[in-house]
């Protein structure tokens, strides 16, 4: 039996590779267990090679990666386009449709030799039993239900209601063909059962979400009433969720003409007093850069989504990257503080992004929230949240008496000052991007300047202290330190606990707050660290380096960073662990492990 | 419910839309005529300035929100239009202002001025037109004529001027107009009837740069040139004569409504609120929201 399970199907699009791991994530979560599904396409529209992984499990999935238990090919060359995100080792089960002509033992698939090779009748199955090879999905999950016990009520049921409305001819053969590949399996039974052992938490099923539908959920249930934006890949979700949803609740979408429009609008949405957000990716947040200062000076509260993909400009649209905190933390000229926040699942994504309008309202202020292309475009399984633990803030409204002198700017102790919007009485002045004093009136003032400048900064100073928006894990006076953010945080956290499973003293810090840098959370953590790794998923390992700005962090702790797409496995992590443990153990405080990369 | 719609309780003056911040402006200047004729416009619509936002951009022109007693956002270069927008769709009860000159917004914010004309979002927008970039001192702009020597266009400029007037036209706006400070009161009227028309309202002001203007621009010059448009018999609703007048743009300087569509097209703010209506009882409660991820496995 197995407890994680990791497949990967690939073929040509239109061959139904991503509908086959939906059907099966969605009977998971159904029967509770945990599971990551990702999609990845070619660059064409429409037609093109097409694959997913899934990982399913009884216990959380942190991350997607590693060797693959399970391999489908419906076609060899649009298997092997995918190489490294879809590794076949010794141990893996591959199963391939025999029209390709391939024999079992000549498989296009350089130095490994798999553990078993089934070469199946995928379409001539379909076409049988369905009467279209369209129904090769269906054959596909029949025969990975067969052989590894997932979901086959489910799916049924599911076939069942998703054929209704063509007709009982239509559902019968696609439920012919879903028992053809469960058959088969039955009829090739594998000599080690590799099924996956029943879920856990009996039967309470799972949510089955993405990181940009999530979000927008999150929006909505923040507060949110207006979202401005333009489609770019891979955030478009979010606009596209908020489009079908939002009008429900009194809020309204507006599609923008550019990116700066749609952050410009949020501004509007903002001063008018309404809880207002918007998503893009790395080329549109380069271009809402000079809207974000404003709102800094302005000191209006927005979301700004930025969902990571490759860059630099158009780079890679379609693929995750860590690499726009640098911009985040230093999105727009000016001494300015905006709050970086970054999530580390798809389930993280609500709590995060009602933080995020939290953090935006309270300190008047627009955050920015790091997603990635990963995050925002996994299907993952998601444990019932409870909505009430979840506090709304809303920002300061100005009392009669300071309505009776009103000072929009007031540089009150904690900087935070009142706030009217336009309809309230009283509360009339100006907002502006232009220096201003504490009425809003425009100022060349240094001295003004100066205040204005610090009160912008102070009021920040009680978010360093939010170390619930922290999270370390491991054994705290560990010698071996590991930090990680984002989607690569479920990477270092499955390393460590390899690591501590292997008796190896390793601690892990995931910040879910990038900027501002806490330092003293950083220096508490690093307190008894010797030696370590920033784990990340950028060239120049930008979260390591903006840490050292602001923390004098152990010299031999280093980075792991590998540019967007090519996936940190694991035991990539763990490996330099080892390493670590035996420098220390070998006294050579002063020199870094070998096993630099 | 229309921005109009609320009828004042006691009269204002337009020296209650005034404030008492000193304008940055040189003496002479066309923008001081331009506030006066705002002020009138807002105590004849008689809304409380709180209930009114003003936006604007960057320029000398885009000061103009901190001279009046109304909500106020002195925004950055070019933008102004998409963050009123922002404004009125969430705020559809409030009178929205949008002020700019000539760069901020047929150059920097040129983009911008096509998208709100097709949404139609009922806001009032006034460009202080004056073919010069007065701020930075004396630069081209959009505007300026061909051959206009200026400290960037040191041999004269290479470039055909933007037509303000046939532009919006052009992108279907359904009310445009254009004034000029040398009659304060027909500014005013223009104004007012701009922020009375149900739906996007453009007037150009012809506001000269008394210190980096031409002086062909200046106020003096610019009486012989002026020509109301009822004076000539033109009918508003006369499109096609519209597109004709609006040609002379940069020759003749047309006062008055050039344009007022009859049939306007319904505003974005309406379909916002019919939108709303329709599909508010869809809702399940905020706190509910993720129960739509419960895994449909027939999806």
């Amino acid at each position: 039996m197995s407890n994680d399970l990791i497949i990967g199907i690939a073929g040509a699009g239109g061959d139904g590779v991503v509908s086959a791991g939906e059907s099966l994530i969605t009977a998971a979560a159904l029967e509770g267990y945990h599971g990551i599904m990702t999609k990845s396409f070619g660059s064409q529209i429409r037609g093109g090679e097409a694959s997913c992984r899934l990982r399913l499990a009884t216990q959380p999935v942190l991350n997607p990666n590693g060797p693959l238990d399970v391999a489908v090919a419906l076609n060899w060359e649009d298997f092997r386009r995918f190489g490294g995100e879809l590794p076949v080792e010794s141990r893996t089960i591959v199963i391939y449709e025999s029209a390709t002509g391939v024999a079992v033992d000549k498989l296009p698939l350089e130095g490994v030799k798999p553990a078993v090779v089934f070469s199946v009748p995928i379409a001539e199955m379909a076409e049988k039993n369905a009467g279209t090879d369209k129904a090769k999905n269906i054959v596909v999950a029949g025969l990975l239900a067969g052989w590894f016990g997932i979901g086959r009520d489910s799916m049924l049921v599911g076939i069942r209601k998703k054929f209704a409305r063509k007709g009982t001819e239509v559902v019968e053969g696609n439920v012919r063909a879903f028992q053809a590949g469960l058959d088969f399996a039955e009829s090739h039974p594998l000599k080690e059962d590799r099924r996956l052992q029943a879920a856990q938490f009996g039967q309470e099923p799972k949510l089955l979400t993405d990181g940009n539908d999530i979000c927008a959920a999150a929006a909505i249930f923040a507060g949110c009433t207006f979202f401005g934006g333009y489609p770019i890949t891979p955030s478009t979700e979010i606009m596209q969720f908020l489009d079908r949803e939002i009008w429900k609740y009194g809020g309204a979408v507006m599609q923008a003409e550019d990116e700066i429009a749609g952050l410009g609008a949020v501004v509007g949405a903002s001063f008018a007093g309404k809880k207002a957000m918007t998503a893009t990716s790395g080329p549109g947040m380069s271009l809402k850069t000079e809207m974000l200062g404003l709102a800094s000076i302005a000191e209006l509260p927005l979301v700004c989504v930025n969902v990571q993909r490759g860059g630099p400009s158009t780079g890679m649209p379609t693929k995750a990257e860590q690499s726009d905190l640098f911009q985040a933390a230093f999105s727009a000229h000016g001494d300015c503080l905006r709050p970086v926040l970054a999530p580390v699942s798809v389930a993280d994504v609500f709590g995060i992004t009602v933080e995020a309008f939290n953090i935006a309202e309270y300190y008047q202020t627009p955050v920015i929230l790091l997603s990635d292309q990963e995050i925002a475009q996994r299907k993952e399984t998601v444990d019932p949240i409870d909505t009430s633990r979840f506090k709304l803030v809303e920002r300061r409204h100005p009392t009669e008496a300071e309505l009776a002198k009103y000072a929009r700017f007031k540089l009150t102790e904690s900087g935070i000052s009142p706030i009217s919007h336009p309809g309230m009485a009283g509360g009339n002045y100006l907002a502006s991007g232009i220096e201003h004093n504490e009425f809003g009136r425009p100022t060349a003032s240094g001295e003004m300047h100066a205040k204005m400048n610090e009160k912008r900064f102070r009021k920040f100073d009680p978010l360093k202290n939010r170390r619930d928006l922290f999270v370390i894990e491991g054994d705290p006076d560990a010698p071996i330190g590991l930090v990680s953010w984002g989607s690569v945080a479920g990477v270092a956290m499955e390393a460590l606990r390899l690591a501590t499973a292997e008796g190896l003293h390793v601690k892990l810090l995931v910040p879910k707050l990038l900027y501002p840098v806490a330092e003293q959370v950083f220096q508490d953590f690093f307190a008894s660290v010797k030696r370590g790794l920033f784990v990340e998923q950028s060239y120049q390992a930008q979260l390591y380096r903006l840490v050292r700005m602001y923390v004098d962090i152990p010299v031999l702790v280093k980075p792991l960073a590998k540019s967007g797409s090519n996936p940190i496995q694991p035991t990539d992590v763990l490996d330099r662990l080892r390493a670590m443990v035996v420098a220390i153990q070998g006294n050579r405080e002063h020199q870094p492990e070998p096993a630099e990369d | 419910m229309n921005s109009i719609d609320t009828i004042p309780t006691e009269k204002l003056q337009a020296g209650a839309f005034k404030s008492d911040l000193k304008p940055i402006w040189c003496p002479g200047c066309g923008d001081f005529g331009v506030v006066t004729a705002i002020t009138r416009a807002l105590a004849a619509i008689g809304r409380p300035p709180h209930e009114i936002a003003f936006i604007s951009g960057i320029g000398c022109s885009s000061r103009i929100p901190g001279y009046t007693t109304a909500y106020g956002f002195n925004t950055v270069h070019g933008r102004s239009l998409p963050i009123a927008q922002g404004i009125k769709i969430v705020s559809p009860e409030l009178l929205v202002l949008v002020a700019s000159g000539d760069g901020d917004g047929f150059s920097i914010g040129g983009g911008h001025v096509a998208h709100v004309i097709r949404r139609n979002i009922d806001i009032t927008y006034i460009v202080m037109d004056n073919q010069i970039y007065g701020l930075t001192k004396g630069q081209l702009s959009p505007t300026s004529p061909r051959g206009r020597k200026t400290v960037t266009s040191s041999f004269g400029s290479l470039e055909d001027p933007v037509n303000p007037l046939l532009y919006v036209l052009g992108y279907g706006a359904s009310f445009v107009a254009q004034g000029s400070p040398m009659d304060m009161a027909g500014l005013g009227k223009i104004i007012e009837e701009g922020i009375r028309f149900p739906g996007f309202a453009f007037i150009n002001v012809q506001s000269p740069c008394v210190t980096y203007g031409e002086e062909d621009q200046q106020l003096k010059a610019q009486r012989a040139r002026m020509q109301s448009l009822s004076a000539l018999g033109h009918d508003p609703a006369d499109r096609a004569r519209a597109i004709e007048l609006a040609r002379d743009y940069g020759t003749k300087l047309y006062t008055g409504i050039l344009y007022r569509n009859p049939n306007p097209p319904p505003t974005y703010g309406e379909g916002v609120a019919q939108r709303q209506e329709a599909l508010q009882k869809q809702a399940v409660p905020r706190q509910d929201i993720l129960k739509r991820f419960i895994p449909n496995p027939s999806a």
